[in-house]
């Protein structure tokens, strides 16, 4: 009969714990309740909106100056990738009306400058640059690989990155195994249908079956200063050789008074 | 039985700490950025990119590299692990397990250079004293925040933030920011050097998952490769005489005033003011025009 009891007492104090801990073991990605999510916006980790500069601490010469025809270092070009980047004409560009081929999604958050991002609708982040005056639109809840045509910042979909492994917080068993990846913060976005473009202004290629894949994670220094990170994956199976990675570093501005927006420049 | 009951009860009703997200792994670093600095190494003279002051600029320009061939404390001298994270960096990371708890209470990172290895504390440890030891892979702890991994690392010997001679000192505090998507590990730098520095450098490095990698042992013999001056004589340059500080500008076309970096040069609007190159531009590129890896630099 103790012996029962005893048994009785661990098995409630147990499901005791396992009720504790359900909650926070079903959190959705922005640390809330599982309730179905009702927007994007409402249920974004972290936020993203304002005025932002790239401080240029990497790859200074080859962003803040254009460098010399066929100065590809540090890109993973395949043969015909630098065999097409040698043919770079800039006057040609200009001709065409291509100016902007190095202001591509692909490219453009690693030309210095000011982005702003603000929420277009509850479904859709949207990103301008001053630098080359474009528009980048995230849109969340939309299918990969829609039907638009093809274009300079193509076709961006977006999520708020789910928990590591491909399985939900509610997969957890708590006591004895801790879920790990169970807060992300990430903002993740697929880029498809793009136009061909330029990885740098002085011409290495991507081609029109590029796919950009990109994490933007939001972070604060020590002396308070909000930065958010992008990291970003190119690959092309045309003109490059393996995934093309890089990461960006912004800052937070008060306002956006610096916010000047230029046109594309071929040059 | 009812004592096993109750201690359950109270483990789990108290906040674990468990760990968010697993970082271990072999981690091949993408050059991505910078590759010709990174792999041979910087051009002598180029400080682009870094918030110097001029206390900075002027013990960069004396830096003479024979320094490396006939001073030993110079010989073999490790990469500081802020400075590890930025260069070559190959990356080991192992975990560390408490033996009775089972929680996850450290990381270790294994870089081939110089055989450099870290201790990332998880416990909640405080850092030691001012006066304690400082090593060239100083005192780190980490708290997670969510996915992200936030790491502290003090005291760290004097070395360099870059190595062509511009240094670092030992007051400086780095923060890391380790995030990890899929496949892919972003590390955000943020080195906050008050005696070099104007502002915080923040910087962010990659790394692809590699299990095929095998990061070895790495090895260093101190040879003295040029006999000295005098037995106590450090190569060096007096100011204003280092030949070697333009050569850059005239290899690349690049304006002399960019090469001596400065946190004003690292904003966008720098690019309206900057000056016109001294040198014209190479018709096409000579140096490093396709370094990305060992191979190809």
């Amino acid at each position: 009969m103790k012996s029962t009891m005893t048994s009785r007492i661990g098995l409630g104090g147990f499901l005791a714990v396992l009720c504790l801990a359900a909650p926070a073991l079903a959190q959705g990605p922005g640390g809330g309740p599982s309730a179905e999510p009702q927007t994007a916006r409402e249920v974004a980790p972290v936020d993203l909106t304002g005025t932002w500069v790239s401080v240029v601490s990497e790859d200074w010469r080859w962003r803040m100056v254009t460098p010399t025809r066929g100065d590809f270092a540090s890109i993973p070009l395949n043969a015909e990738g630098r065999r097409v980047g040698l043919e770079w004409d800039p006057e040609a560009d200009e001709a065409a009306g291509l100016e902007c081929k190095a202001f591509g999604a692909p490219a453009v958050m690693r030309i210095p400058g000011r982005v702003r991002i603000n929420w277009q609708d509850d479904e859709t982040l949207m990103i301008e640059t001053d630098q080359g005056m474009q528009t980048r639109l995230l849109r969340f809840g939309v299918p990969a690989g829609a039907n638009a045509p093809p274009s300079r910042q193509g076709h961006s979909v977006a999520n708020w990155e789910r928990p590591a492994q491909g399985i939900g917080p509610r997969d957890s068993f708590g006591p004895f195994s801790g879920r790990i990846g169970q807060h992300p913060r990430a903002l993740e976005v697929t880029t498809t249908n793009l136009l061909p473009g330029y990885l740098r202004r002085n011409g290495p290629p991507y081609s029109e079956d590029a796919v950009l894949e990109e994490y933007f994670d939001h972070h604060v220094q020590p002396n308070g200063d909000e930065w958010f990170t992008v990291t970003t994956v190119v690959t092309d199976p045309t003109y490059l050789r393996g995934a093309f990675i890089t990461s960006t570093d912004f800052k937070k501005e008060a306002n956006d008074d610096s916010f000047d927006p230029v046109a594309c420049s071929a040059r | 039985m009812k004592r096993f009951a109750l201690l359950t009860t109270l483990a789990l009703a108290s906040p674990i700490a468990i760990a968010q997200v697993d970082f271990s792994g072999e981690w091949a670093p993408a050059h991505h950025e910078d590759a010709p600095e990174r792999l041979p190494g910087p051009e002598l003279g180029d400080y682009m990119g870094l918030p110097l002051n001029d206390a900075a600029r002027l013990q960069s320009d004396s830096w003479d590299a024979d320094r490396i061939s006939m001073v030993m404390q110079y010989q073999c001298r490790p990469h500081s692990s802020d400075y590890g994270m930025r260069g070559l960096g190959f990356m080991r990371v192992t975990t560390e397990f408490d033996p009775v708890h089972r929680e996850l209470i450290a990381f270790r990172t294994y870089m081939p250079a110089w055989g450099s290895e870290r201790v990332i504390w998880l416990d909640g440890r405080p850092h030691p004293p001012a006066h304690a030891e400082y090593t060239f892979q100083g005192f780190s702890t980490g708290v997670w925040n969510g996915n992200r991994l936030t790491i502290t690392t003090t005291h760290l010997k004097t070395n360099y933030h870059r190595r062509n001679g511009v240094p670092s000192s030992d007051r400086r505090t780095v923060t890391e920011h380790w995030m990890r998507h899929g496949d892919v590990l972003t590390v955000v730098t943020v080195v906050d050097d008050p005696v070099f520095f104007t502002e915080p450098l923040v910087r962010s490095q990659n790394w692809y998952l590699d299990p095929s990698q095998q990061v070895r042992q790495f090895f260093c013999e101190y040879v003295t490769e040029l006999p000295p001056a005098t037995p106590d004589s450090i190569p060096h340059h007096l100011p204003g005489e280092n030949p070697n500080l333009s050569l850059m500008a005239e290899w690349y076309g690049l304006p002399a005033e960019v090469l001596r970096g400065g946190a004003e040069l690292m904003y966008p609007e720098y690019r309206d003011r900057m000056p016109g190159a001294e040198f014209p531009q190479p018709e096409v590129c000579e140096v490093y025009c396709g370094c990305v890896d060992f191979l190809t630099c």
